[in-house]
């Protein structure tokens, strides 16, 4: 099936169901790397050596960047960069609840897992919007794909490293616990809008069918590495109904605070649309 | 080479790690890399919180790439410091975060408020690249070749600083007024940057004479006075009467050394300020938080299963 057969046209040109369902998959996908990118920039400066320190700045870049292609695929819709983000409620936002969870200073591990499990899921998603027939996002994966086939690659190297220690191991164990319930929320529905989404071929695979390749990817990868991964089902909230945890809100609050105390009521663009 | 044949031979990027260099050059050296690196990791340290509460999304990304640039000048100094045989990188990392090693003035005044991010990136950052230009000229190779890069990151740097105080002075008037407030608290400490005005640094005559330092304070303080007071004009900021700031009628600048608490400068010198403490602690505390990750390295390579060091790099 040819993408251009079925191409659902200009952004002015959708119908309401065609808008709400490509608006969807849009707001989840740019949350999800606008507050991944945010959460790695917690390292910077505290990574456990310069040369991780500089690696995940890259990483954290990588997903602003991709954030920003994103929301500008958003803002053809009437949206803006201030309703988008800085004027909003913390409630407006889609993204998982995995990649909003806080981390601790040092937990290397976590910061490597979490990597690892947003990126085959991110490689997974990717690969189901390629073929979209929504153009802007078509013409975005594209773009995007080469660089998270780094990242996967990158992740999976620092996990080779961290199990090849005991201390290691029992870190990312840990933190495998913790963070697999949240990892599962990537995957989470929210109401008749999924359907929509594949049958309008906005992406061409469903949700379940995207966990079922994460979690057999996931497991065999982990579970080659000697860990075990945990017998859960996704955790509550998941992010993806605007319902959040209390740390996303601490980190919008901190997020917006410039902007809210310069009485700021436009957010600068310094770079040329487009690039 | 003896002391006097270093001092014969001096001039750029005169001498590289293959020399045989007297103890005295490649102490002072180490000393002045260290400096630099270790600023380099106190200036990113102190402007990593606005990566996060940057107010735009443009801005977010170019103060993460700020930062990882700064990042990545630490290592490439801490790389020509460490060929001079003396310290390792490791031991220079361990001194700062144990509080022992020194680094720039300005970077032991912690930031709260976004209008105060132009004061490092843009003044300092300023005052900085007039130093680090006459440093492409260090008769220590590596020092010099590793400048060539920095200076022209830093020059992107000031441009990112020039670019937030430009937006904040053409903003509402609230704006303007809290960055002149942010002025005031900061160019005392940004005219100490150069140090005391007379000069008489104690390692000074050495450093010119084996090629360390190429030009005196009180010429990169003048040549920055040069420029930035008109800059700082022209975006609408009223430079403070006090200190006072004398120009000599031939572009000469002279500041009123009695006008600068020189006592505060001291305390920041030995790390003892309070702001010193609070940045060195903090950085100190990520430091040990991730030092498990350093140790389990240092045992693979002790063990030799090492996957290689640059695969997860």
């Amino acid at each position: 099936m040819s993408a251009v057969d079925t191409d659902l046209g200009a952004p002015g040109e959708l119908s309401e169901r065609e808008r709400r369902a490509v608006e969807a998959q849009l707001f989840r996908v740019a949350d999800d790397e606008f507050i991944q990118a945010e959460r790695y920039t917690f390292w910077q400066v505290r990574a456990p050596t310069l040369e991780s320190d500089l690696a995940i700045s890259n990483n954290a870049q990588d997903e602003l960047g991709h954030a920003r292609l994103w929301y500008d695929a958003i803002k053809q819709f009437g949206y803006s960069e201030e309703s988008l983000i800085w004027e909003g409620n913390p409630d407006d936002f889609q993204h998982s609840t995995f990649v909003e969870l806080s981390f601790e200073e040092g937990d290397w591990a976590d910061a490597v897992l979490r990597a690892y499990l947003y990126d085959e899921a991110e490689d997974i998603r990717l690969a189901a919007l390629a073929e979209s027939s929504y153009e802007p996002i078509r013409d975005r994966t594209s773009r995007i794909q080469g660089e998270e086939e780094y990242h996967l690659e990158h992740a999976v190297s620092w996990l080779e490293r961290l199990v090849n220690n005991e201390n290691g191991r029992e870190q990312l164990q840990a933190a495998l616990d913790r963070l697999y319930p949240y990892a599962l929320t990537m995957f989470e529905p929210v109401g008749d809008v999924e359907a929509d989404i594949v049958d309008l071929g906005i992406r061409d695979r469903t949700l379940e069918q995207m966990r079922t390749e994460w979690e057999s990817r996931v497991t065999e990868q982990l579970t080659e590495l000697g860990l075990d991964i945990p017998d859960t089902g996704p955790a509550s909230p998941t992010g993806r109904d605007n319902e959040h945890t209390e740390e996303w809100h601490d980190l919008f609050e901190e997020m917006t605070s410039s902007y809210r105390n310069l009485g700021r009521d436009s957010a600068t663009k310094i770079m040329t649309d487009n690039e | 080479m003896n002391v006097d044949e270093v001092k014969q031979n001096a001039g750029p990027r005169e001498f590289n790690p293959r020399d045989d260099l007297p103890e005295e050059y490649r102490k002072a050296a180490t000393r002045m890399l260290e400096f630099h690196a270790n600023s380099e990791i106190m200036g990113a340290y102190l402007e990593r919180p606005f990566i996060r509460k940057a107010p735009s999304l443009e801005r977010k990304m170019a103060f993460s790439a700020k930062v990882q640039d700064e990042i990545g000048h630490g290592q490439m100094l801490y790389r020509a410091a460490e060929a001079l045989g003396v310290k390792t990188r490791d031991e220079m990392l361990d001194d700062l975060a144990n509080g022992d090693g020194k680094f720039l003035n300005c970077f032991h005044y912690p930031m709260d408020s976004y209008v105060e991010t132009p004061m490092i990136a843009f003044f300092v950052d300023g005052a900085a690249m007039r130093r680090q230009a006459t440093l492409k000229k260090s008769s220590w190779e590596p020092y010099a070749h590793a400048m060539d890069k920095i200076c022209f990151e830093e020059g992107m740097h000031v441009k990112h600083g020039e670019s937030i105080l430009r937006e904040l002075m053409n903003g509402s008037r609230r704006e303007q007024e809290m960055v002149q407030d942010a002025f005031e608290t900061w160019w005392p400490r940004i005219l100490q940057f150069f140090g005391p005005t007379d000069d008489d640094s104690t390692h000074h005559d050495f450093m010119s004479e084996v090629g360390l330092k190429t030009c005196s304070n009180d010429q990169l303080r003048n040549s920055f006075l040069n420029g930035y007071m008109q800059k700082a004009e022209e975006y609408g900021l009223e430079i403070p009467e006090y200190p006072r700031i004398r120009e000599q009628g031939d572009g000469q600048y002279e500041v009123v050394e009695d006008d600068l608490d020189w006592e505060e400068f001291v305390t920041v010198s030995q790390n003892e300020y309070e702001g010193s403490i609070e940045q060195i602690g903090g950085r100190k505390q990520a430091r040990e938080a991730a030092s498990w990750v350093r140790d389990m390295f240092d045992e693979q390579t002790a063990a030799g299963a090492a996957p290689s060091p640059t695969a997860a790099d």
